[in-house]
């Protein structure tokens, strides 16, 4: 029996969601993403969803998970996220090699970052295979492994002393962001769309959020004073937002600039607290929507029960969808239907897991 | 000479299996320090320096097609004049790497013809490729970008995302001007690397609106632009007439080789003019 609809699945399901709709571009229902309004997106929330759910590998305070344990199982998920990862990674080279026969257009084997795959074989797949090179709109996992492979030094951290864990990760944040640090991509020169040592604190402060202990009980204790403190920065971001972001101009900022500008790749400080505000705001939302629509809230709850499954499928799906819009452009009538389709399959993806798990427990 | 370009290998395949299991060992937007060798002094006076610019390669060479819009680059020209050294962004599409090359890109074709071609010059390229990126996104991605990296030249490669997202076009233009505006006012010059020749997408409406803006923006502020696209349906047509058809990726493949060439002689040679007149540090004879 799968476990009962909640606000951590039910966002998840809602982030998947976004997700699917910001990764294609020029989508029409894209604007109604809360990206539309918001410095943060999907992804953040994404991130700190997987913190937040790393308490259950933890255990509480009463029945601590045993280390090695631990380390067995979030072992086993990064082995478990590279292996999909590689998975949906393959099946997009071959769409886009497929694709590029069929429409006899080669920009299809440059679409999202694939030329080098192409062009450069055998370095590439080298590359593909360490992570360091990734494709365009299939760069979360890569960062969800990273995050999951050094989860187990969070852990050890987090239960011999638990108040070094948000200091070490603010510490990384900040030094990263000054000197700046990232990790490069090869063999296409750049780097991690998704700097790891940056969006590494969206995680812990996900998994400290989720404790009724420490920074997590004591923001529960002022939740209300919080929620009115954070009002007015996602009111205020907001507007930056739909006045289009010109307010800030990056070049006049101080240095250490990343400090004070809006940046995705490194999670600046800019994001982050916006994003915090918006989660303290929203945070009152759920038990609303689950007591007036309760039936809503089934779809995208199962929809995140089941988010490593339904993420490569809305990886894939979105993917396939861009190719559609590009070789039938169509419209809000084919936007409206490919959101449509995306989602219903998104569903049956997440409705197909958990009817093989109940048939495996059964036999 | 083999063994050690595999030793290079090796330890660069050894430093990304590093990377790989979490050892932070790159920085970011992180140039090379600034050469610390003291720049060359300025040559005699008297070079020719039109002379010192190597023939364009055979495989390139397209006539009389006007493929570059020719346009002055202030601020590399001020670069070159009192540092010595170049700082240039690449961003929209992702760099390809050169087909069966050790080379990283095309792009360093660019940099390599430069440095020999002015003695003493530091090219640095930066690469901010984030490939299918719209211009909505690049915009403010490339402001960001400007601010940590300080460019004096941005190599731009825009309208193929947009063109096969289908995003409405008026909106990439207002976008893309208002980007390159931006850049200008920055004190960042701009050379804009345009759609590529693919015959499926000859009768594109959307294609081929994207390219007509390109070609608009540009010339209405001034921009440099390589015509991608002209390239490449010369290429095309000369080599048919050679018998030797390019198709597909082969075509793609010499239009970024081409493109590449054509990219760093205008660039030189809005230099080369430049450097006459001001006694700037002369290209090698």
């Amino acid at each position: 029996m799968p476990r009962l609809p909640n606000a951590v699945d039910f966002w998840r399901g809602i982030a998947l969601i976004s997700i699917f709709a910001n990764h294609i571009p020029g989508l029409f229902y894209d604007r109604f993403t809360h990206r539309a309004v918001s410095i943060s997106d999907s992804a953040e929330l994404f991130v700190f969803l997987a913190g937040w759910s790393l308490r259950y590998v933890l255990g509480g305070p009463e029945r601590p998970t045993p280390i090695s344990q631990i380390i067995f199982r979030l072992g086993g998920r990064a082995v478990t996220l590279y292996a999909a990862h590689m998975m949906i990674v393959m099946i997009a080279i071959a769409t886009l090699a497929a694709m590029s026969e069929l429409f006899e257009n080669p920009l299809l084997l440059e679409w999202h970052n694939a030329a080098a795959v192409f062009y450069r074989p055998v370095e590439t797949h080298i590359g593909i295979a360490l992570l360091s090179h990734q494709l365009g709109y299939f760069d979360i996992l890569p960062l969800y492994v990273a995050l999951m492979l050094t989860a187990p030094l969070l852990a050890i951290i987090d239960r011999y002393v638990p108040s070094l864990l948000l200091p070490a990760s603010l510490g990384l944040y900040f030094v990263s962001l000054v000197v700046p640090l990232t990790i490069p991509a090869w063999p296409v020169e750049g780097q991690w769309y998704f700097n790891p040592l940056c969006w590494q604190l969206i995680f812990v402060l996900g998994l400290l959020m989720s404790r009724d202990t420490g920074i997590g009980g004591w923001v529960r204790r002022h939740i209300v004073a919080i929620r009115w403190a954070a009002l007015p920065i996602v009111l205020l971001a907001m507007v930056f937002v739909l006045t289009g972001g010109t307010w800030i101009d990056p070049t006049k900022m101080p240095s250490p600039k990343l400090l004070f500008i809006n940046g995705k790749t490194f999670a600046t400080p800019i994001r982050v607290i916006q994003f915090l505000a918006l989660v303290a705001v929203m945070s009152v939302v759920y038990p609303y929507i689950a007591r007036a629509v309760p039936n809503f809230v089934k779809y995208p709850s199962m929809l995140g029960r089941n988010s490593l499954e339904v993420f490569c499928a809305a990886s894939l799906l979105s993917l396939w969808s861009q190719i559609i819009r590009y070789a039938w452009p169509g419209g809000i009538v084919l936007d409206t239907l490919i959101l449509a389709m995306g989602i219903f399959l998104m569903g049956l993806v997440a409705w197909l897991t958990e009817w093989r798990d109940r048939v495996v427990r059964k036999s | 000479m083999a063994r050690q370009s595999r030793a290079q290998k090796l330890r660069r395949l050894a430093a990304i299996a590093l990377l790989a299991v979490g050892v932070p060992l790159g920085t970011a937007a992180q140039l090379p320090p600034v050469n610390e060798t003291a720049p060359a002094a300025p040559q005699a006076e008297g070079a020719k320096p039109e002379n010192s610019l190597p023939p364009i390669s055979r495989d390139c060479q397209i006539g009389s097609a006007q493929i570059v819009s020719q346009t002055p680059l202030p601020n590399v020209e001020r670069a070159l004049r009192e540092r010595q050294r170049i700082v240039i962004m690449v961003v929209g599409a992702s760099p390809v790497a050169l087909r069966n090359s050790a080379s990283s890109g095309h792009y360093e074709v660019v940099e390599k013809l430069l440095e020999e071609t002015f003695k003493g010059l530091d090219v640095s390229i930066v690469h901010r490729g984030v490939s299918a990126e719209l211009v909505r996104d690049a915009s403010e991605r490339i402001k960001n970008e400007v601010a940590l990296i300080s460019p004096d030249l941005v190599l731009w490669q825009v309208g193929t995302a947009d063109a096969m997202a289908r995003m409405p076009v008026d909106e990439f233009e207002q976008t893309l001007t208002e980007t390159l505006v931006w850049l200008r006012g920055h004190g960042v010059d701009v050379a804009l690397i345009g759609l590529h020749y693919i015959k499926a997408l000859t009768k594109d409406p959307q294609y081929q609106e994207i390219r007509t803006v390109l070609k608009r923006v540009s010339g209405a502020l001034g921009i440099m632009r390589i015509s991608r696209y002209e390239a490449g349906e010369t290429i095309t047509r000369l080599r048919s007439e050679q018998g030797r058809p390019l198709t597909g990726t082969r075509l793609t493949d010499a239009a970024y080789e081409c493109s590449a060439e054509y990219l760093s002689r205008a660039i030189a040679s809005g230099l080369f003019l430049r450097a006459k007149d001001t006694k700037s540090p002369r290209p090698k004879k």
